[in-house]
């Protein structure tokens, strides 16, 4: 990952941005009722492998401010609503996930599930800006 | 409206690239793990060029056709990964990582 973030910088002229931008896996998925606005009445959390590589990539971001390639101009989130018919729709969505966990955790019983159903997730990004080669360190 | 979007499995390119603020007009901008090309047919609209990059053959042929579909010529697709860039130093003045890392 640093490998990727150090070629980033490479054919970044000076000042130039960077983005990064991915799901973020520290906040569960809401699954909302009705509409994208509606009651939360469950949650779907991160497979535990995605976590990781998550972590990692955190991890691979912060070496790059630490060896002074990037500056971090800022942060952000956005969020993002996919909507599903009903719980069958939303469940096969789920089977084959590579990052989502495989079944919700519902708040309310079945019976006072309404359809449709939109499942409500975080974008994090942040926007870093190139350093001077001058302020290169070696890994 | 819903801020992230409805009806899409990623967040249209409008919405992302509205929330990372940045002005792209007249920069050269790389779309590294593009995929299917979605933020970069929506950077193509400000941008005075896109490379859009990723390993995966398909993809780049889906979104080839669907910037001719769309009538954008400032897309570049090619093939290659993040970790290796077959491209000149200093030739981009903005570079996106979306669901890349």
């Amino acid at each position: 990952m640093v490998d990727a973030l150090t070629e980033a910088h490479r054919i970044l002229v000076e000042r130039g941005v960077f983005v990064d931008a991915r799901p973020d896996s520290r906040v569960l998925a809401r699954v909302r009722a009705r509409s994208a606005r509606g009651r939360v009445i469950g949650t779907v959390g991160t497979q535990r492998p995605t976590k990781t590589d998550d972590v990692m990539s955190d991890r691979a971001v912060r070496e790059v401010l630490r060896r002074k390639l990037f500056r971090s101009r800022r942060r952000g989130r956005l969020w993002h609503a996919i909507p599903f018919e009903d719980e069958s729709e939303l469940n096969d969505y789920l089977r084959d996930h590579l990052r989502f966990s495989r079944r919700v955790e519902w708040r309310v019983p079945r019976a006072r599930r309404r359809n449709p159903l939109f499942v409500e997730r975080a974008v994090r990004f942040e926007i870093l800006e190139k350093r001077s080669n001058d302020g290169l360190t070696s890994a | 409206m819903f801020p992230g979007g409805l009806g899409y499995l990623r967040p249209p390119a409008e919405i992302e690239l509205g929330a990372y603020g940045l002005d792209l007009r007249g920069l050269r901008v790389a779309d590294i793990g593009t995929g299917e090309g979605r933020l970069a047919l929506g950077a193509a609209r400000d941008a005075a060029s896109v490379l859009a990059v990723d390993p995966d053959r398909g993809a780049l042929a889906r979104g080839r056709a669907e910037a001719r579909r769309q009538g954008v010529s400032n897309v570049k697709f090619s093939e290659g990964a993040a970790q290796s860039l077959r491209l000149p130093d200093a030739s981009f003045d903005v570079v996106i990582f979306s669901w890349t890392l």
